[in-house]
């Protein structure tokens, strides 16, 4: 991971390895935050803002910071910039605080911070976990447009609140629930799965290659139960 | 051993290092945060006050202001900004009302309420612009009468605490306030108790009298003034030694009267409404009538929900005019027909004859009640022509 280039870091983040699509992080605020496409670029930017000042943070303190007490300073350190961004949301951007309610002081328990801290941030250096942060942030705020706008132009025939008169008798209100939300998620997750895969999902043989525990697993017999069917 | 003791000094200096900064953003966003919250409070009290700005809560526990007034703001031109909570055709009816500096209206909002028939959502508007003296220019809707009376009244509220809360004096008492507070100034010995007495017998110059409920004495109302007389007929408060000599000369005979209840089983053609007859030693009259309010099919159809007739006690001479009348016990519609037993109502028959005594003001929005009490009254006079002997034409 060391040798990886700054910008293949940074652009990972933004459809490789988009957080929201290929990792399937931090599903929670993208369905909640996605039926606005202003309320998803405020979640975006906030979440943003928070990866990079807590990856550059932990990337920081990675060699201070003990092993068995790592997920604690983790926490505070999260926990303490959402705080600070909620802050600064609160004070000059009231209307997205109204928008995403509870869900920003929520960014704290977002995978997608905590999942970075852990997996990049204590392992790297502070330039390449800025970039990751901001890598990430940005595949974050994307997939949250993007699935904001889909929902809310065709669900609500609104764009960041503005009225497309032409679409109002279209609309699909089943886009703004939850549901049409998931329905959204699968489809984008499809989208960049073919972008980043080819057309045709590879088919797979079924054998150990494609089971999780096939690292631990010795005897064989999954093989030939595989080669059966 | 030491790996723990550095674990908890890093979870410490982390914990530390993170608070100051949290420290630092509050500092210079709390201001912000407090004046956004107070924008949005603002809200309401700019839609009754539209040019108004930097709005400020006003303690208003340290005023004397009307009951109604809940919230106070004071405006950075001189204006004030009341919430007001009162009692329409139902509780909890809030009211926003805005005052300019120059004591007129500037704008007045239902904000919540539980009345029936939604007037009070644009009511508000007639009063714009009107100051203490023009408000009562506002009318009332017909059929909404507590609704608008109530609004109408809560602006007044809120009118009388901008001057108030201006450094001027309101009288912010209810009738019934000013009314109490008199009668205890002229007999302090009955304690603020006073009952209402029902006079059987022609009192000349006295408008009413009210007894105390301890029996110390009483007070005789004679125009403006408020006149106390004691248990022996003297007269307490300074007055006229006319007005004086007139009311212990009143009050003796009051006492004095002797009331014998009437067998009327023999007077087929008495109104079968009528419950009561007395007669007085002097030759009046008190008979106690029924008549049917709401719901009124004849003359005698029950109230549809309670079942109850209006029952009414009237006094009169024997020649038929009203000494006396009041509502004994009604079950009307709360709000609406139950008017009818406020004094406001039954005090209008007082002093009417049988030739006159449908002119009072009718009950608004009650007119079924109103013409049930004006039947019962019709009973009494029937009945006393009867048992005077006259002719009546009584059905």
């Amino acid at each position: 991971m060391q040798n990886k280039s700054n910008m293949s870091v940074f652009l990972k983040g933004i459809l490789k390895e988009n957080p929201v699509l290929v990792l399937i992080l931090g599903t929670c605020p993208t369905l909640a935050t996605t039926t606005t496409v202003t309320g998803a670029f405020g979640m975006g930017i906030a979440a943003l803002v928070v990866l990079i000042c807590s990856n550059v943070f932990i990337s920081l303190l990675r060699k201070i910071i003990p092993d068995n007490v790592r997920i604690p300073c983790y926490i505070v350190i999260i926990a303490g910039f959402v705080t600070i961004v909620q802050m600064i949301v609160k004070a000059f951007f009231p209307v997205i605080d109204s928008l995403l309610g509870v869900y920003l002081p929520l960014i704290t328990v977002n995978c997608i911070i905590l999942g970075r801290a852990e997996m990049f941030a204590s392992k790297n250096n502070v330039v390449k976990s800025a970039l990751d942060g901001m890598g990430m942030g940005i595949g974050f705020t994307l997939a949250l447009c993007g699935m904001a706008f889909i929902r809310e132009v065709f669900g609500n025939a609104t764009f960041a609140g503005i009225e497309i008169p032409f679409l109002v008798p279209y609309k699909i209100d089943f886009l703004v629930k939850s549901p049409g939300g998931l329905l959204v998620f699968g489809m984008l997750i499809a989208l960049v799965y073919v972008l980043t895969h080819g057309k045709a999902p590879i088919k797979r043989e079924f054998s150990c290659a494609g089971c999780p525990s096939a690292g631990s697993c010795h005897t064989g017999s999954c093989q030939l139960k595989g080669d059966e069917q | 051993m030491k790996s723990l003791i550095k674990s908890v000094i890093t979870l410490v200096c982390v914990c530390a290092v993170m608070a100051s900064l949290l420290a630092v953003a509050n500092i210079i966003t709390a201001p912000i945060i407090e004046k956004n919250n107070n924008a949005a409070a603002n809200e309401a009290l700019l839609q009754v006050m539209p040019e108004g700005e930097g709005f400020e809560e006003i303690d208003i526990s340290k005023f004397e202001l009307p009951a109604t007034v809940a919230q106070a703001y004071k405006e950075a031109n001189g204006g004030y900004v009341f919430r007001l909570v009162t009692t329409g055709y139902k509780s909890n009816f809030i009211i926003m009302c805005g005052i300019n500096a120059d004591g007129t209206v500037s704008g007045a909002i239902c904000l919540s309420s539980n009345e029936t028939l939604g007037k009070e959502k644009t009511f508000g508007e007639n009063f714009v612009g009107k100051n203490s003296d023009e408000v009562d220019t506002v009318d009332i809707i017909s059929g909404a009468t507590k609704t608008t009376e109530a609004y109408r009244n809560a602006v007044k509220d809120a009118l009388n605490s901008a001057i108030i809360l201006g450094g001027g004096s309101v009288d912010i008492r209810t009738e019934e306030q000013i009314l109490a507070d008199n009668l205890s100034s002229a007999l302090p010995s009955a304690n603020g108790k006073f009952t209402k007495l029902f006079i059987v017998e022609t009192v000349e110059g006295i408008d009413k009298i009210y007894g105390a409920t301890n029996e110390t004495g009483y007070v005789c109302v004679v125009g403006e003034e408020f006149i106390g007389v004691d248990n022996n007929g003297n007269v307490i408060t300074e007055t006229s030694a006319e007005n004086s000599q007139n009311i212990a000369a009143q009050i003796a005979k009051i006492k004095s009267s002797t009331i014998e209840k009437l067998d009327i089983s023999g007077y087929t053609n008495i109104h079968k409404n009528v419950i009561s007859i007395s007669k007085t030693a002097s030759g009046n009259y008190v008979v106690e009538t029924k008549g049917a309010g709401y719901g009124i099919k004849g003359d005698d159809t029950y109230h549809p929900i309670s079942g109850e007739y209006i029952v009414v006690r009237v006094s009169m001479t024997k020649d038929g005019k009203i000494i006396d009348c009041l509502t004994v016990s009604q079950a009307e519609t709360d709000g609406i027909g139950s008017a009818c037993a406020d004094e406001k109502f039954y005090g209008q028959f007082v002093g009417k004859n049988e030739s006159n005594y449908t002119e009072v003001d009718a009950i608004s929005g009650a007119t079924m009640t109103t013409d049930g009490y004006k039947n019962a009254i019709k009973y009494a006079f029937d009945a006393v022509k009867i048992i005077e002997g006259g002719s009546t034409d009584a059905e």
